[in-house]
C-alpha cells in the first residue's frame, strides 16, 4: 500500500472518502476506467452499512455475493489504495490540485497475523459489538465480522487494561504492535467523492414508543442483524426479553422520519425495509401475524412489484395508521400498541410479541471538506468542481440506486484524474 | 359496488374554520398519530384525525352533528406529537369556538367570533347601558342618591343607591334571560348531534345523571394524560366552584349578600372565598396564557382573553366595593359598585349565551350525547 503520491506517475488521484457500497463502487469504477484511487475508510473494515445486511430487497439476495465480488476487484486492483482507520483531516487546493492530509489510527495489527485466534482467547476486555448493535459482545481485540474486509483483527485501545500486553505476548508471528502510533500521509488528489453514508436514526428519540425502556422495541436495523446468520442470534428472529420467537410482530414505520420533530423527510428505504423484515420472518415463522402500520406505503418504481409480492401473503397486515403509544406487560413483556385504523376510522390496543421500529436514515456528513454543499438534514451535494457525492450522504436510496449513484460521481470525478484533464 | 358521493368541499367554512384558531388543517397527511396518542379519544368514532379530515375536505355538517371537539380537554399532546406541526389540538378548539357560533340562532355569537369590532363593541354597548341606568333614572343610581340627602354621602348607604330589591329583580330577569338564550342554544346543538341518532327517549333519561355529574365535576377532564392535565382540571374546577357560588349569591341569595351598610354578614364569608378563588385562579390562567404555558395556551383567540379577564376585573371590583362599604367611603363604594356591574354584566351577556362560557352546558350536553351513543353501540354489538 504505497503513498499514490503526485509526482511519480501522470494521472493524480481521486479520493473517496466512505468504504461503504457507494465508496467501494465509485473507487472500482473510476480505478477500472483507468484513475487511480485513494478509499479511506474510518472503521477497521470495509462495506460499511451494506455489509450488516441479511438480503437485499427486492431480490433477497445476500449482500456477501455483491461484496464479496467488489472486494475480490478492489483486490486485483493495483490502482486503489484502500486505506481503513483512516479519516480526511484536511483538504487544501482546487479541482486538479488538491492536497489531502489523512490521518491513520494505527492497526497494532500487522501483516503477518495468521489470524490463528490465539490473542482473542488471551484478551483479558471485553467490547459491546456495535456491528450488532450491541446485541453482542466481542474481546477487545477482534475481528469485526465474518467478511470483514480486509480480513484482519483490529483493537479498541481505550478498552485495553492499563499496561495489558496479553495479546502481544500470545502472538506466535509477532504481528502485534502496541506502541504503534497514530500517523499522517499527505496526497495530491485531483477530484474528491463523499461517500460517507448514513446512520440509522437515534432511536432513543423514540422513548415514547418505548425504546429502550420495553426490551421488545427493537429497530429495523436490528432486526436485520438478527436475521443475518452471521449475527448475535445466528439468524433466529427472536424477542430480546426472553430469546423466543415472537407469535406476533408489528412494524412502526415513520419511526422518526417524515416528522417534524425528528427527521422530516422521507427515508425511501424503510418501507421496502419492513416489507422485507417480513418476508424474513415469514420464512422462518410462516405463521406469525405480521403488521406493518404506516402513513404511507412508498414503495416507488419497480419496488411497487416487490410489494406485491410481499404483501400476498395472507399473514401480512397492512395498516394505515401511525403508533401513537406502546405499552408492555411487564410479566410477559408483550406490548400493548395503540393505534387508529385511519382507514376504517377505528382505534384499538393490539397486541404483538415483537415491535420493530422503521427508523430512518441520517446522513453522516461531519467533518467533510468545505467544498462540498450540505443541507439542512447533513445531505452533501456536489459542491465547487472537484467535489462529488455519492450514495445515502446524498439522499436516501437503496443499495441498488446507491451503486448507479457512485458510478455516476466516478464518472464525474474521472476528468480531473485522467492525464488530458478537463478543459474548462 | 360502493356507492358513489360526491363530495362539495365547503370553502368559506375551511377559511373561517382556520381564522378562528392557529391550526392548518392543510397540512395533515392523515396519519393518525393524534387519535392514538390522545387518551381521551375513545375507540370508534376517534379524534381528532377524523376532524381534521372532515375539516380538510370542508364537510361542515358532520362536523355540526359531532359531539367530539367538547369531548377533548385541550391537553395538547396531540399538537406536540403532530408530526406536520397542523396543531389538530387547536383545530379542536377552533372547532370549539365555530360551533358556539353556529349553535347560537340569534347570529351574534358568530359576529363576535368572528369580529373583534363586534365584540368589543357590543360589551361596550351593554356597559354603557349599565353606566345610564345608573346615571339617567331619577329614581335610581345617583338620582336617588341625590334624594337621599347629605347622609347618604357621610357613610355607606348601599340600598338608598341601588336598592336592592330593584337589583335582586334585575338579576333575576337577566339570569332568566341569558338562561333562555343559553338553552335554547343547547337545545339547537342537541338537535343537531342527535337527530341522525334511532335511540329511544328512555336511552337518554338514563344517562341524565351522567350529564349532571360531568357538569358539576368535570371529571372527564382527569383523563386527560398530558403532565399537567389533573393542575388544570383541579383549576378550572376550583374556578368553578367559585362562580357557581358568586352567582347563587347574587341571583338567590342577593337580599343578605347586597349589605348596605358598612357591617359584615355571614354572606360576606361565601364570598370571600368565590372572589379569592376567582381572583387566583382567572389571575393564573390569564398568566398562563400570557406566558404560553402549555399547548392549551400557545393561540390565543381574542375571546380566550375576554373571558377570563373580565371575570378578573368583576372579582377585583366586587372585593373593592366590598372594602369601601366597610370602610364606610360612601362615593368609591358607589362609584366601584357601577364599575363593578358595568363590567360583569356585559361579561355575563356576551360570554354565557354567545361566548366561550357557554361551554359549560355545551360539554355536558357532548359528553352526554356520547355516552348514550356508545352504550347503543355496545348494545347492538
Amino acid at each position: 500500500m504505497d503513498s499514490a503520491g503526485a509526482s511519480d506517475h501522470d494521472g493524480k488521484s481521486i479520493l473517496v472518502v466512505g468504504g461503504g457500497i457507494a465508496g467501494i463502487t465509485a473507487a472500482l469504477e473510476a480505478a477500472e476506467a483507468g484513475a487511480r484511487v485513494i478509499l479511506i475508510e474510518r472503521s477497521p473494515f470495509l462495506g460499511g452499512r451494506t455489509a450488516a445486511f441479511h438480503l437485499y430487497f427486492p431480490k433477497l439476495c445476500p449482500p456477501a455475493c455483491g461484496l464479496e465480488i467488489n472486494f475480490r476487484r478492489l483486490k486485483n486492483n493495483p490502482r486503489i489504495t484502500v486505506l481503513t482507520q483512516a479519516e480526511l483531516e484536511s483538504l487544501a487546493g482546487t479541482a486538479g490540485n488538491f492536497k489531502a492530509t489523512v490521518r491513520l489510527s494505527p492497526r497494532f495489527v500487522s501483516g503477518a497475523c495468521t489470524l490463528c485466534g490465539a490473542c482473542v482467547e488471551a484478551c483479558p476486555a471485553e467490547r459491546s459489538d456495535e456491528f450488532n448493535f450491541g446485541l453482542s459482545r466481542t474481546k477487545a481485540i477482534y475481528f469485526p465480522h465474518a467478511m470483514a474486509y480486509p480480513a484482519a483483527y483490529a483493537i479498541d485501545r481505550s478498552l485495553c487494561p492499563e499496561g495489558c500486553t496479553a495479546c502481544a505476548n500470545v502472538c506466535r508471528y509477532d504481528a502485534i504492535h502496541l506502541t504503534q502510533a497514530p500517523e499522517r500521509r499527505v496526497f495530491s488528489v485531483a477530484a474528491v467523492i463523499a461517500a460517507t453514508g448514513w446512520a440509522p436514526y437515534n432511536a432513543a428519540r423514540l422513548a415514547h414508543l418505548g425504546y429502550g425502556t420495553l426490551p421488545n422495541v427493537v429497530t429495523n436495523v436490528v432486526l436485520e442483524r438478527m436475521a443475518a446468520p452471521n449475527g448475535p442470534t445466528r439468524g433466529k428472529i427472536v424477542r430480546p426479553s426472553d430469546g423466543k420467537p415472537p407469535e406476533s410482530v408489528a412494524f412502526v414505520q415513520c419511526a422518526g422520519s417524515r416528522d417534524e420533530n425528528h427527521l422530516p423527510y422521507c427515508s425511501s428505504v424503510c418501507c421496502s425495509a419492513s416489507l422485507k423484515h417480513s418476508a424474513y420472518i415469514h420464512a422462518e415463522h410462516p405463521e406469525v401475524p405480521v403488521s406493518v402500520f404506516y402513513i404511507d406505503i412508498r414503495t416507488p418504481g419497480l419496488l411497487d412489484e416487490f410489494r406485491a409480492r410481499v404483501t400476498a401473503d395472507s399473514h401480512l397486515t397492512l395498516v394505515k395508521g401511525r403508533v401513537g403509544r406502546i405499552e408492555e406487560d411487564p410479566n410477559t413483556h408483550d406490548l400493548f400498541v395503540t393505534v387508529e385504523d385511519a382507514l376504517a376510522g377505528r382505534k384499538s390496543i393490539r397486541k404483538f410479541g415483537l415491535v420493530v421500529l422503521a427508523t430512518g436514515m441520517v446522513p453522516q456528513s461531519d467533518g467533510l471538506p468545505s467544498g462540498f454543499e450540505r443541507d439542512e438534514y447533513g445531505f452533501v451535494a456536489d459542491g465547487a468542481p472537484g467535489f462529488y457525492a455519492a450514495g445515502c450522504a446524498k439522499r436516501p436510496e437503496e443499495v441498488a440506486a446507491t451503486v448507479r449513484d457512485a458510478t455516476g460521481a466516478a464518472l464525474r470525478a474521472l476528468p480531473y484524474a485522467v492525464r488530458s484533464g478537463r478543459h474548462e | 359496488m360502493e356507492q358513489v358521493r360526491q363530495i362539495e368541499p365547503d370553502l368559506a367554512f375551511i377559511g373561517e374554520l382556520m381564522s378562528l384558531g392557529g391550526g392548518d388543517v392543510n397540512k395533515c397527511v392523515q396519519c393518525a398519530t393524534c387519535t392514538s396518542v390522545c387518551t381521551l379519544s375513545t375507540n370508534n368514532p376517534g379524534f381528532p384525525r377524523r376532524q381534521m379530515l372532515l375539516a380538510q375536505w370542508g364537510l361542515k355538517e358532520p362536523l355540526l352533528s359531532d359531539p367530539s371537539p367538547w369531548l377533548c380537554f385541550y391537553c395538547g399532546e396531540c399538537s406536540k406529537q403532530c408530526l406536520r406541526k397542523a396543531n389538530p389540538g387547536e383545530t379542536m378548539m377552533a372547532l370549539r369556538r365555530y360551533l358556539t357560533s353556529c349553535y347560537d340562532w340569534t347570529g351574534l355569537s358568530r359576529l363576535m367570533y368572528r369580529s373583534a369590532a363586534w365584540e368589543l363593541g357590543i360589551l361596550g354597548l351593554v356597559a354603557s347601558v349599565v353606566v345610564l341606568l345608573f346615571t339617567l333614572p331619577h329614581n335610581f343610581g345617583f338620582g336617588l342618591l341625590s334624594q337621599a340627602g347629605p347622609q347618604a354621602l357621610s357613610r355607606v348607604m348601599l340600598n338608598q343607591f341601588a336598592p336592592v330589591e330593584v337589583v335582586h329583580r334585575a338579576d333575576t330577569l337577566l339570569a332568566l334571560m341569558l338562561g333562555f338564550f343559553l338553552l335554547s342554544n343547547a337545545a339547537r346543538m342537541f338537535y343537531r348531534l342527535t337527530r341522525n341518532q334511532q335511540i329511544p327517549a328512555s336511552d337518554y333519561v338514563r344517562r341524565l345523571p351522567t350529564m349532571l355529574f360531568q357538569a358539576v365535576t368535570q371529571v372527564r377532564w382527569k383523563g386527560c394524560q398530558a403532565g399537567d392535565a389533573i393542575k388544570n382540571w383541579l383549576r378550572h374546577l376550583l374556578l368553578a366552584s367559585g362562580y357557581v357560588l358568586m352567582f347563587t349569591l347574587v341571583v338567590i341569595f342577593l337580599p343578605w349578600f347586597q349589605v348596605s351598610n358598612d357591617s359584615i354578614h355571614w354572606t360576606s364569608f361565601l364570598g370571600y372565598y368565590a372572589t379569592g378563588v376567582l381572583l387566583v385562579g382567572a389571575g393564573w390562567m390569564i398568566a398562563d396564557r400570557a406566558g404560553k404555558r402549555g399547548e392549551m395556551y400557545r393561540f390565543s383567540h381574542l375571546s380566550d382573553w375576554l373571558f377570563p379577564i373580565l371575570l378578573w376585573l368583576t372579582a377585583a371590583t366586587g372585593i373593592l366595593v366590598h372594602i369601601f362599604r366597610v370602610q364606610n367611603l360612601p362615593m368609591p363604594t358607589y362609584v366601584m359598585y357601577v364599575v363593578h356591574l358595568a363590567i360583569a354584566v356585559p361579561m355575563l351577556v356576551v360570554e354565557v349565551p354567545f361566548g366561550k362560557w357557554a361551554h359549560l352546558v355545551y360539554r355536558p350536553v357532548a359528553i352526554f350525547v356520547d355516552a348514550v351513543g356508545k352504550d347503543a353501540m355496545a348494545r347492538s354489538v
